[in-house]
């Protein structure tokens, strides 16, 4: 709990210095494969001095980051270090946990969600969750894709096929799957499945699309896919990306956090984390001297 | 278990190789050996499932046997004269013959021969006519107009190596003058009552003559006779060709050569006598040659001119007039019809006719069983059927005497008769009824199952929307949003309700339940409708106050807000049942029911039944409809509730369609032990085996008839593999509805499988 002011610090000089030198977020002198944008990069996902517990176990320490809009944000950490939990801060999934309790704030586009006041499936409307482990409803193709939009109210049928299609396009799985959109989900592949259920997830145009380890048990080709999918998303979502795999976070994140046993060790643009890291634990990690 | 574990640390490397390999070998017996124990359990368990239902249909199969006929003997017998009735002892040792020349004894087994009956001085009169012998007595005919009533007997005693050995004799009763101008008697008949017998001739034309004998024993053993003769007059409809005579001995009924049927109802204390034509053979007017009543006397058989055979019913209509109905046609007879010889034990009849056939119908099923052909065409004289049924004896003209041996234990048992609306004696119409046993022996058992099978499904009908509901909701509600805390409480007690034997249920339910029903039911039938108005009406105002707010952050409060809730409802309920009923049902909703609906209300009714069994069938459908729905991966509907559906349209919307195989087959087993069930259905209904849909009637299944029936049922009789029959249906039912569940399900499980 001690080394929490310090780390805490540094990130808010990193994000100061930024809001310092433009006013705003902006990354173009830190990442190389993020492309030249002038798009306004304000914070989107502010996590305020979070401390998560399940029942009485602390697993998140006194997190503070904040994620900016129209990027890729991707967590690294050792296996139980809280990756997953802190993303499922970010739409309450873990509400679903009994003996789940939360500290600190959580904002998103300026929003305290941990407001009893707000209605989480609207949070959750407003912020995508893909899962690890593709998790297709036992429905058709199409069905599976038109859920989300039906349970918001859209029951055009022109207005579902519509969003269907270009769900399926931005899932890169249009060609794959137009001839076979009465099928069940289940009979689809695993990357497939995967790259249906970030379809679904963009189905109801989130502003926010949290994916949880999304490739981890799919092959490079798969996998090389689905990353081609999260660069083409970012323009028009936030993404943030959970992963193992530091390989992927260097080639599509646009800035890196490093959890270790529930702290935030460093959040820095990608490619400064990944060639100059600050902290030691970091660069063990990284370089793989880190169990 | 294996062998090298014990000091595997010090051995060699290759002993414990050795060692590996032996336990690897272990190891393979052993999934060889529970493989084996496995299906050999499996294939136990489907063979003695068939081997019960064999069991069962093999008690069944001998219904539907056609029944076995088959020549034993012809016997020349030694008796002289015209042959004018025959009859034969209970076990078909001896048959008697009443010929123009006295009455002679034929021993059927051979061998004795025994002298004719001494008949007293005629006075030179010779013996015209006899009528058919009932209980062994026999009214013989004169040619001076009297009638001489002799009653058969058989004396049997045993030897001293317990041998049986029959002995005829005959009492000779008394004369009487039935003609009073001394007409020889051709046409006789008679009918032994209570208290004597009563003799009907044929004594002119249209003249009929009855004599009624009161015979009593004084204290010494003296017999005192006091008759009452009457002439009577009938319309004139041609030459009285048949007679009978119903069993209350209040009415004669004859037969004309114009084929009319003549109701003579005789005069007693409060009526005078009259003579009416009831109705006559179908058709064209054909001389009816012989009337008899089956055994009951409820059906008059016609047998006419052209062979054709006939069941009738005598009925009263609402004009006070009585009028012959025609029920069943059986099977003709190439030639007139000559004799009709009813069972002694059941509504079945044996008829002969001039084309020497002798055929086997059965009065209920209006069904022909089995013919024989004597070969004796014109020349048949007589037949009757053995007092057992088992056997038919027929008689010719010049004096052969064959005996066939017939097995036939089930007669009157069809397809038709077991499923099918079956006119029965004193009904005006069809009817589907089952009645198995009545108060005498002359009663007409009425089986059929249709009524039963009705029963069973009315009952389970009225189960299966009580319990469905509520037990598929409580399972939705526990699965799906009540706290876990609570579901750890709510699941083991809805489970042990299982455990409640059944008999403690319908114990309950006829004593307890079926009075606080009938007391309560107006508030009853409220109950759901208010409780779930309640509901609906604060979650409405809860959803638009801050109250909301509460229920989200302590989840668990809701379930004790939702019972506070129910109980306020069921109050509510009550005194609003209560009020409803005063006001606006007349105090008392049976007499409204009866007037406004022309419902009747039985205490033990459907719906106490439909409750009581809801409770028996609830804990089987909540439990496995509730284990389907939480076995739904929680990873799907964290799929669905990220989307941002809410709690409501994830459980409606994916894991209701995920857990449907589950829910189908919780329903289909929880209505296959509805069907079932026994002991319920036996005590909270009154057993009536009636066919209405109402909910406040009550009914008889299968199953509790075969509870109720078989302690009357003896081995291997009709009744007793109807029953078996019952069971086989229930089988069945159970059978082919499991079956359809769990293709349903499969097909239910491939669509909504789950990776
Ligand atoms: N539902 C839960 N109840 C209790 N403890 C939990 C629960 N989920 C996770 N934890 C604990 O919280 C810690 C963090 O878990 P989390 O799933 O966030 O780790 P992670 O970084 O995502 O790990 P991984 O890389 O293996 O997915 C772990 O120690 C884990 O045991
Ligand atoms: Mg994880």
């Amino acid at each position: 709990m001690e080394p929490a002011k310090p780390m805490k610090g540094e990130i808010r000089s990193f994000l100061s210095q930024k809001e310092g030198n433009e006013g705003k977020l902006s990354d173009t002198d830190h990442t190389g494969n993020s492309s030249e944008q002038g798009t306004s990069n304000r914070v989107m996902v502010n996590i305020d001095h979070v401390n998560f517990y399940y029942g009485e176990k602390q697993v998140l320490i006194d997190v503070c980051m904040e994620i900016p809009e129209g990027m890729i944000t991707a967590y690294i950490g050792p296996s139980g270090c809280g990756k997953s939990t802190l993303l499922r801060c970010l739409n309450r999934m873990n509400d679903l946990v009994d003996g789940a309790r939360l500290e600190g704030k959580v904002e998103i586009a300026g929003e305290d969600i941990y407001d009893t006041r707000l209605e989480v499936s609207d949070l959750r409307k407003r912020v995508g969750l893909v899962f690890q482990k593709s998790n297709p409803f036992p429905k058709s193709i199409y069905e599976n894709i038109a859920y989300g939009p039906r349970i918001h109210g859209v029951n055009r049928k022109d207005e579902l096929d519509a969003i269907v299609e270009k769900s399926l396009k931005s899932a890169a799985l249009w060609d794959e799957v137009k001839d076979r959109l009465p099928e069940s989900a289940l009979g689809m592949s695993g990357g497939q499945q995967q790259r249906l259920c970030i379809a679904r997830a963009i189905a109801v145009e989130p502003e926010v699309l949290l994916m949880d380890e999304p490739c981890s048990a799919l092959d490079p080709v798969a996998t090389a896919k689905i990353e081609d999918l999260m660069v083409g998303l970012k323009e028009h979502y936030t993404i943030v990306l959970v992963t193992h795999n530091m390989q992927q976070a260097a080639r599509v994140s646009d800035h890196t956090g490093f959890l270790l046993l529930g702290k935030l060790v460093e959040f820095e643009p990608t490619k400064a984390l990944f060639t100059n890291p600050r902290q030691q634990e970091t660069e063990d990690y990284i370089t793989g001297r880190f169990g | 278990m294996s062998e090298g574990v014990t000091d595997s640390g010090s051995i060699p490397e290759k002993v414990a190789t050795m060692a590996t390999e032996k336990g690897l070998r272990g190891r393979l017996a052993k999934d060889r050996m529970a493989t084996r124990v496995v299906s050999a359990s499996g294939f136990m368990v489907i063979f003695f499932i068939l081997a019960i239902f064999f069991v069962i249909a093999a008690e069944v199969f001998p219904l539907f046997q056609s029944p076995e006929v088959s020549l034993n003997k012809v016997i020349d017998i030694k008796a002289k004269g015209t042959v004018l009735a025959f009859a034969t002892e209970e076990y078909k040792t001896i048959a008697y013959t009443v010929t123009s020349q006295g009455i002679f004894f034929q021993s059927l087994k051979g061998g004795n021969t025994w002298p004719p009956v001494a008949l007293p001085d005629l006075d030179g009169a010779r013996i015209t006519s006899a009528s058919t012998p009932q209980n062994h007595m026999v009214v013989l005919g004169l040619s001076d107009g009297r009638s001489l009533g002799v009653q058969i007997k058989f004396d049997i005693s045993f030897n001293e190596k317990n041998e049986r050995s029959v002995h005829p004799g005959a009492d000779i009763l008394d004369f009487v003058q039935l003609s009073e101008s001394g007409r020889p008697i051709e046409l006789i008949h008679h009918h032994v009552g209570d208290a004597g017998y009563m003799v009907t001739a044929v004594t002119g034309p249209n003249e009929v003559a009855v004599v009624q004998v009161k015979r009593k024993k004084n204290m010494m053993g003296v017999v005192r006779t006091k008759t009452q003769s009457h002439q009577f007059t009938l319309p004139n409809k041609g030459a009285i060709t048949a007679l009978a005579m119903d069993h209350e001995l209040s009415a004669v009924y004859a037969g004309t050569e114009s084929g009319q049927v003549i109701r003579l109802a005789l005069p007693t204390d409060e009526i005078d006598s009259s003579a009416e034509i009831i109705g006559a053979t179908p058709g064209k007017a054909v001389k009816i040659t012989v009337l008899k009543f089956l055994k009951g006397g409820m059906t008059l058989i016609l047998g006419d001119a052209e062979g054709r055979v006939i069941s009738s019913q005598i009925m009263k209509g609402d004009d006070q007039r009585y009028h012959l109905s025609l029920v069943h046609g059986f099977e003709s007879h190439a030639g007139a019809v000559r004799a009709i010889g009813p069972s002694h034990r059941d509504k079945g009849f044996v008829t002969t006719g001039d084309d020497g056939m002798v055929r086997y119908h059965f009065g209920t099923s209006g069904q022909t069983e089995y013919e024989l052909d004597t070969g004796w065409k014109e020349n048949i004289a007589d037949l009757v059927m053995a007092p057992k049924g088992d056997g038919i004896l027929a008689l010719d003209g010049k004096g052969r005497l064959g005996h066939w041996t017939v097995s036939n234990p089930h007669p009157g048992i069809t397809l038709r008769s077991l499923f099918g609306k079956v006119r029965y004696e004193g009904y005006e119409n069809s009817e589907y009824s089952w009645q198995s046993t009545g108060g005498t022996d002359e009663f007409e058992p009425k089986f059929s199952l249709t009524p039963l099978i009705f029963g069973t499904l009315k009952g389970t009908l009225y189960a299966m929307l009580f319990a469905a509901p509520l037990a598929l909701f409580a399972a939705f509600y526990s699965s799906q949003f009540m706290h876990d805390s609570l579901v750890h409480l709510v699941k083991p007690t809805v489970e042990f309700m299982a455990a409640l034997p059944s008999v403690v249920l319908g114990f309950f339910a006829a004593l307890w339940l079926a009075p606080r029903v009938e007391e309560l039911l107006p508030s009853l039938l409220m109950m759901p409708l208010v409780i779930g108005l309640l509901v609906v009406v604060v979650q409405y105002i809860a959803e638009h106050t801050d109250l909301r707010f509460y229920f989200k952050e302590k989840p668990a409060t809701e379930f004790y807000f939702l019972l506070i809730l129910v109980l306020i409802g069921t109050g509510l309920a009550l005194g609003l049942g209560i009020w409803f009923e005063s006001v606006l049902l007349q105090g008392d909703f049976r007499v409204w029911l009866l007037d406004a609906a022309g419902l009747g209300y039985d205490q033990r009714n459907s719906l106490v039944v439909g409750m009581a069994m809801g409770f028996a069938v609830i804990p089987i459908i909540f439990t496995i409809a509730e284990d389907s729905l939480s076995s739904v991966p929680k990873l799907l509907s964290a799929g669905s509730l990220a989307l941002g559906a809410t709690r409501w349209q994830t459980a409606v919307r994916v894991v209701l369609p995920t857990a449907s195989p589950g829910i189908f087959s919780a329903l289909m087993i929880g209505f296959g032990r509805a069907v079932g069930e026994t002991m319920i259905v036996l005590m909270a209904t009154g057993n009536t085996p009636i066919m209405d849909l109402s909910a406040f009637s009550g009914f008889r299944a299968l199953s509790a008839n075969i509870a109720v029936e078989l302690p009357e049922a003896p081995e291997g009789g009709t009744l007793f593999r109807i029953l078996f029959l019952a069971a086989l249906l229930l089988f069945l039912f159970t059978f082919v509805v499991n079956s359809i569940a769990e293709w349903v399900r499969l097909k239910l499980r491939e669509k909504y499988r789950v990776l």
